[in-house]
């Protein structure tokens, strides 16, 4: 909408909430779709190793890099990987963030900290772009991960006890600083 | 990385017509309407009818906002593509800027002389709040069990942009009120408003370090543009606003396994299209932007990506206003998503609107002060994966 | 080339999932809301476009785009096509089949669908047939407020 007339009214009926729902004419459905996801082959043998107590990764044999998660195929070299690595269970907090809401919008009792946790896997640069990593919750006190001292802190993984391991990420329970 | 270089390009591609509803959080209009109102706009303001058309291109993201699928299929006949060569592209929020990119290809190839490009979104028939649809785009094995929200994921880009870079929270939100206080002047605004840094801070806490204001709403809204080739260009209008780069990049769904503070595929795609469009410093060469905003900080990563100032710069550039309407670089003049809306395809065909009026002076009260002639756009997607990027000039 | 896939689908995890949202609130639209204004009273609308063509139920615009001027449909409506239907959605039998069909009234150029309320030996192309609505306190402004079309 060019201005060259000044103000310009665009198309479009704005709703409030009140009028949507007691609109003439609106049609409600739910739909009746469920899933069952494979994991496929990598996945399958990682959440195994995480039943086990072992954080399992996948190492390129042309190149040498090891994923975490584990892929089928190398991002670069697109050769089949094949070699299974086990890797520490360390690592360095890369970012972590406080969440007041649920995954429907709904506030929390509690607040939950989760981030993106950077594995001490060997094979990368300390600065690199890339990195072996996982996305889990830190037990970490929320006002602490505000901190700027919770990047770059050192964690560890809290792992479930034996019995409750049923091969799923929530097998480790989170990741918890160093002492 | 290399990139495109060589390229035969059949027509030069121009811009000669753009149209908006108004984006709102609840549409009456079901979506085949709101794609037929940006669409008659469009077409009314190149001054062409439906005839004209030799094909159309949609761009709507996940089916599942609407709850009907086949998207490109159902908005066809609100978009003029009854009997008319359809290309439906989806890259999840990189779409709106994939929509013109995709009608670009369309024209310069030679096969079609003029297209429509609409991008569509409508929002509101998602219940409880479209925002748990985003739910579905998470891993199924590696994430959802522990039951994400999309709000975390920002928050930690957020969260590692400013611990590398050292800004902080009153920095960010800056962007927030400058594209708030910028949609004042735009009429198809939803959330246009005259708020303070403090505002932003004392809004709602969702996820720490992001509140309610640093984020855009929930829309529905439809933006559609006319696309030509150049003899059809110059027989429509005076200024036509030429397409001279495009880029496009995809990267891999691992967000947990790349640094969070630099977003390598945008600017991947930007390189692609300034290699394009033969600009060989960004920072200086483009006279105004508009960065993909759905978070406040998202814009700075991008302005980032885009090279349109050094990595970790952007926020104290920010400060010094440098990037306000008066200022050297003008970015996100319209009033961006945080101002106007997200509806998720239709937002970066907004922008891309923003920038053919702005490069025609015909933007009105948001015009910039500065002389226009080189303008990037950019839009994002997926699961931090899809960079889309074009490069326009008068 | 050769991969470790093993093939045996008890090495695999599987993950049961539901799909999406709650639900969906669909809004009728802007000729859709007149649309369902008039069935409550018991009214069909059509749309009337520039080139003389007239559409039910009204869409809004027309294929040149401009926008179609709203008319009411007096009918009389005729069968155009129809099947008769064995099984519902999930593939059992139903008790009683019924007939679907395309119904064009007179002062229109294309039909409907809806239901058709007549013995599927009887259905003949071309016959005459009647929307009956429901009781006025029953109507909700959707397409079901005509039950079903029977014959005139």
């Amino acid at each position: 909408m060019s201005e060259r007339k000044g103000e310009v009214k665009l198309p479009g009926t704005k709703l409030s909430a009140k009028e949507m729902y007691s609109l003439l004419g609106l049609v409600e459905s739910a739909p009746q779709a469920k899933y069952e996801f494979s994991a496929g082959p990598s996945l399958s043998k990682f959440l195994q190793g995480l039943k086990e107590g072992k954080i399992l990764g996948k190492r390129c044999p042309r190149c040498g890099r090891i994923y975490v998660p584990p892929r089928d195929y190398c991002e670069y070299c697109h050769v089949p990987l094949t070699n299974w690595v086990e890797v520490p269970d360390t690592g360095v907090v890369h970012t972590a963030v406080v969440s007041y809401i649920s995954t429907k919008r709904e506030r929390l009792e509690k607040p939950e900290v989760v981030g993106v946790i950077r594995l001490d896997v060997p094979g990368y640069k300390e600065d690199s772009y890339e990195f072996a990593g996982l996305f889990h919750r830190l037990c970490i006190d929320p006002e602490e991960a505000k901190k700027d001292s919770a990047v770059g802190m050192k964690v560890k993984a809290r792992w479930k006890p034996k019995e409750q391991r049923t091969g799923s990420i929530l097998d480790i329970e989170c990741f918890e600083p160093v002492r | 990385m290399e990139v495109v270089s060589n390229l035969f390009v059949k027509d030069r591609v121009a811009i000669v017509g753009a149209g908006l509803t108004t984006f709102m959080r609840r549409a009456l209009e079901t979506p085949r309407e709101l794609a037929w109102e940006a669409a008659r706009q469009a077409l009314d303001q190149a001054g062409l009818t439906l005839k004209d058309i030799d094909c159309v291109v949609i761009g709507s993201a996940p089916d599942t906002f609407d709850g009907v699928h086949l998207k490109g299929e159902y908005l066809a006949d609100g978009s003029g593509a009854i009997n008319k060569p359809m290309t439906r592209v989806y890259v999840g929020g990189g779409t709106g800027v994939f929509v013109p990119v995709s009608a670009w290809w369309h024209v310069a190839s030679g096969l079609c002389r003029t297209v429509l490009a609409v991008g569509e979104e409508k929002m509101s028939p998602a219940h409880p709040h479209p925002q748990y649809v985003f739910r579905y785009i998470w891993d199924p094995i590696l994430h959802r069990p522990l039951e994400l929200n999309l709000i975390w994921i920002f928050a930690m880009e957020m969260r590692r942009y400013m611990a590398k870079c050292g800004a902080k929270k009153e920095d960010i939100a800056l962007v927030s009120v400058k594209n708030k206080r910028n949609a004042l002047d735009n009429p198809a605004a939803q959330v246009a408003a005259n708020i303070t840094v403090d505002d932003v801070l004392k809004s709602e806490l969702l996820v720490w370090p992001v509140n309610e204001l640093d984020i855009s709403p929930v829309s529905d809204g439809a933006a559609a543009l006319v696309i030509a080739s150049e003899n059809v260009a110059r027989q429509v209008t005076d200024s036509p606003v030429w397409i001279d780069g495009v880029g496009f990049t995809l990267d891999n769904q691992h967000w947990e396994n790349r640094e969070l503070a630099f977003p390598r595929y945008l600017n991947y795609a930007a390189r692609m299209a300034y290699r394009m469009a033969g600009i060989e410093r960004p920072w200086k060469e483009i006279d105004v932007a508009e960065p993909y905003d759905p978070f406040d900080y998202k814009e700075l990563h991008h302005i980032e990506g885009l090279m349109l100032a050094r990595p970790c710069e952007a926020w104290k550039l920010l400060k010094e206003g440098y990037f306000e309407r008066d200022g050297e670089l003008p970015t996100s003049p319209s009033g961006g998503l945080l101002g106007v809306g997200n509806p998720i395809a239709a937002a970066g065909v907004m922008k891309v609107a923003e920038l053919f009026w702005q490069l025609r002076y015909e933007a009105g009260k948001r015009q910039v002060k500065k002389p226009v002639h080189k303008a990037v756009a950019n839009a994002w997607g997926d699961l931090m994966q899809a960079g889309t990027v074009i490069v326009l000039s008068n | 080339m050769s991969w470790d896939k093993h093939g045996r689908l008890h090495d695999l995890v599987f993950w049961p999932e539901r799909e999406e949202v709650d639900k969906y609130v669909y809004t009728p639209g802007l000729h859709g809301l007149e649309l369902a204004k008039a069935l409550v009273d018991g009214k069909v609308l059509g749309m009337k476009c520039p080139d003389g063509k007239v559409y039910v139920p009204p869409k809004t615009f027309c294929p040149d785009f401009t926008e179609g001027q709203l008319v009411e449909i007096k009918g009389p409506w005729r069968l155009l096509h129809y099947t008769v239907v064995y099984e519902d959605l999930y593939g059992n039998r139903l008790d009683k089949s019924v007939v679907v069909g395309i119904i064009k009234p007179d002062d229109a150029d294309n039909g409907m669908i809806h239901i058709v309320n007549v013995d599927p030996s009887k259905v003949v192309i071309g016959m005459e047939l009647k929307p009956a609505f429901k009781p006025k306190d029953q109507r909700k402004g959707t397409i079901t407020d005509i039950e079903y079309f029977e014959p005139a």
